[in-house]
């Protein structure tokens, strides 16, 4: 990634399209007729996902397949949070999508950060946490307080696992050694 | 023969399927897997299979699966929407006039928007047959069934199915006209029950399932179902449970 602009096949007509500044219909530039969306290309300054290993050398495996591969190349900045960090990274521990040290600028040890949501082959969605997300973010006011209870009131991330992340979640993963 | 809506849409999509071609269906959508593992065991055995969220997916990733659309290598694509209007406009997105402040709001599109350009035909099915789904016009357009002659798209809707009738796909009008009826309805009933006109004055019934479709649906495909885990609570609960 990190191009200009993507053609599409389809969208057009579609309100989707109406609303949007950054597609266009635009003329095939080679045969100069034929019409399709081109969607401008997203460029964001910082880009922060989870994945489950990283090393110190920055290099991260996502464990599965994953569209976060052209997030990394399309943004300015990288921040990956990881489940477990390693000192190097080997071809046999590198699995799934995979992320060069080149496009990394940050790698955050932070074990369960990928909750309420799960990170897969290791911990499912909490259903229950998920729950709550979902009833909190249905007006403004429960949002807020959500947001004010489980983000800008906590000191840190170690806190969060330690109020959030429920027990019978934990205890298996910290007995195969992660 | 007795049979129930699930079981009879799963019957009727299962013949939209062709051997040979790719053919899939997204998320959250059991009938038509149900629909598409039938025709496999019946008159499809070389079909390639899709089922999103199944062990009938070939793909890690969504957008392995969204390129196959874009190449226009997709044969069939069963989706449904919240509404449909007669020009195969579908909506997944919400419900209301003010889309600030809509009535109800959906998940979205999924990849619809494209994949609906992008395989070669479409068939839009809908589990409700009122004047609430088959509206006049959608309150917002996820995908559009018609577009101008000159934009690049690989195929379009072909047909609308819900548990009382068929809808064919005019691609010429851009327009949705009553097809068949299913067994058990007049032209009275779709008529009164759909919010568009229908654009014939009669129609054929549609061939009821037969005894075939109906034992391999509720017994080689319910088992497959549940064997794969493929929505495999509700084959248990619904096929055979006429």
């Amino acid at each position: 990634m990190g191009v200009p602009y993507v053609p599409i096949v389809g969208l057009v007509g579609t309100d989707l399209l109406a609303r949007r500044d950054d597609m266009v219909i635009a003329a095939d530039p080679f045969d100069g007729k034929t019409k399709s969306v081109v969607a401008k290309a997203l460029r964001p300054d910082v880009a922060v996902f989870h994945a489950q290993t990283a090393d110190r050398y920055g290099n991260v495996s996502c464990g599965y397949e994953a569209e976060v591969v052209i997030l990394a190349e399309a943004s300015r900045h990288v921040i990956v949070t990881a489940e477990k960090i390693v000192d190097r990274l080997t071809d046999k521990e590198a699995k799934g999508a995979f992320i060069p040290t080149i496009h990394v600028d940050m790698v955050v040890h932070a074990p369960f950060g990928a909750h309420p949501a799960g990170c897969a082959g290791l911990y499912a969605p909490d259903a229950i946490a998920m729950r709550e997300y979902v009833k909190a973010s249905q007006d403004d006011a429960t949002f807020a307080a959500y947001l004010r209870e489980r983000v800008f009131e906590v000191s840190d991330h170690d806190e969060y696992v330690e109020r959030f992340v429920p027990r019978s979640m934990r205890e298996p993963l910290r007995e195969t050694g992660s | 023969m007795n049979y129930n809506n699930d079981e009879l849409m799963a019957i009727l999509l299962s013949r939209e399927v062709r051997d040979g071609e790719i053919s899939a269906c997204g998320a959250l959508s059991h009938i038509p897997a149900a629909g598409l593992l039938l025709a496999q065991a019946l008159h499809a055995p070389n079909a390639d299979l899709i089922i999103l969220n199944s062990i009938f997916n070939p793909f890690k990733t969504s957008r392995q699966f969204h390129y196959i659309a874009q190449r226009g290598e997709l044969g069939l694509f069963f989706v449904s929407g919240v509404q449909i209007d007669r020009h195969g406009n579908y909506n997944l997105h919400y419900i209301g006039p003010d889309s600030e402040h809509p009535t109800q709001r959906f998940p979205g599109g999924y990849g619809g928007g494209m994949i609906y350009y992008g395989a070669r035909r479409t068939v839009v099915f809908r589990t409700e047959h009122t004047r609430r789904s088959l509206v006049a016009k959608v309150d917002y357009i996820s995908a559009a069934g018609h577009t101008p002659p000159d934009v690049l798209r690989h195929g379009h809707p072909t047909k609308a199915i819900t548990h009382k009738a068929n809808f064919r796909f005019d691609k010429d009008a851009g327009l949705l006209n009553l097809d068949t009826i299913h067994p058990g309805y007049t032209f009275d009933d779709i008529r009164e029950n759909t919010g568009f006109d229908l654009g014939v004055a009669s129609a054929p019934m549609t061939p009821a399932p037969s005894a075939e479709e109906l034992h391999t649906l509720r017994h080689v495909v319910r088992k497959t179902m549940i064997d794969t885990n493929t929505y495999a609570a509700w084959a248990q609960r619904t096929l055979g449970a006429a």
